[in-house]
């Protein structure tokens, strides 16, 4: 966690675009929120029936940790939507975003419950990983 | 019934380990929260799953409780689930994500 989603109709998002829109949207919600890239899950669907489409031609969910506020997610929306326009080529008002805050609290990653945005570092060191700067 | 997301990345789980899950899930809710599992299974086309930006082998398994769950019984709750995936997919906890949400506000 966090957990986006990416719904495109079909053929909208090709395979070259996934992996730079994927590092992007580890990139930014790491910049915005100071959470390490290890818990940044980005998955893309084709024609799927959630997230919804909606008349757009893509749908981007994030199902992110509780306790961003709106600043923080108003940036992740805005550019992540651009990720997706500028390598997917798709225009921006066909984009379609939403967050959803999940508490920390009700969810187990790698063996553990997730800890409180901010205090990763007990976690990370549990699994072997380096500090949320690296 | 009882809400249960399956995020899998596709080909990563065989049918036959598909079907296990999807009965011991089910039994899982009737035992955790008294009502059968419906559950949605999700695949993540090749080449379309990313975890830290490079290629995933993570799942992603939530279910919404139907009445809210205390913190205790959550984390056993949620180690029971994960057992169970681990257990019969042969993956890592590393490659588990568990959710156990409470019911939505109405």
């Amino acid at each position: 966690m966090p957990m986006y989603m990416c719904n495109a109709a079909k053929g909208v998002i090709d395979d070259a675009a996934k992996p730079k829109i994927a590092a992007d949207i580890t990139r930014i919600h790491c910049e915005v929120t100071g959470a390490p890239p290890q818990f940044v899950h980005a998955f893309f669907l084709d024609d799927a029936p959630t997230p919804p489409i909606a008349g757009k031609k893509a749908a981007l969910f994030g199902s992110i940790r509780a306790g961003r506020d709106a600043a923080q997610k108003d940036r992740i929306i805005d550019e992540m939507r651009r990720s997706v326009h500028a390598h997917a080529g798709i225009p921006l008002e066909d984009i379609a975003m939403t967050t959803a805050d999940v508490p920390a609290s009700w969810v187990l990653e790698g063996g553990e419950i997730m800890p409180e945005p901010g205090e990763e570092a007990e976690w990370l060191a549990k699994h072997g990983a380096g500090s949320p700067a690296e | 019934m009882i809400a249960c997301n399956c995020v899998v990345q596709a080909g990563q789980i065989s049918a036959d380990a598909e079907a296990t899950l999807r009965g011991r899930l089910n039994e899982f809710a009737q035992r955790s929260f008294g009502a059968p599992a419906e559950i949605n299974w999700i695949a993540i086309p090749e080449r379309s799953g990313f975890t830290a930006g490079n290629p995933s082998t993570s799942s992603v398994i939530s279910m919404r409780a139907n009445a809210p769950v205390s913190p205790s019984a959550r984390e056993t709750l949620l180690r029971e689930l994960c057992g169970i995936w681990t257990g019969e997919t042969g993956c890592s906890l590393d490659e588990v994500v568990g959710v156990i949400s409470d019911p939505q506000p109405n």
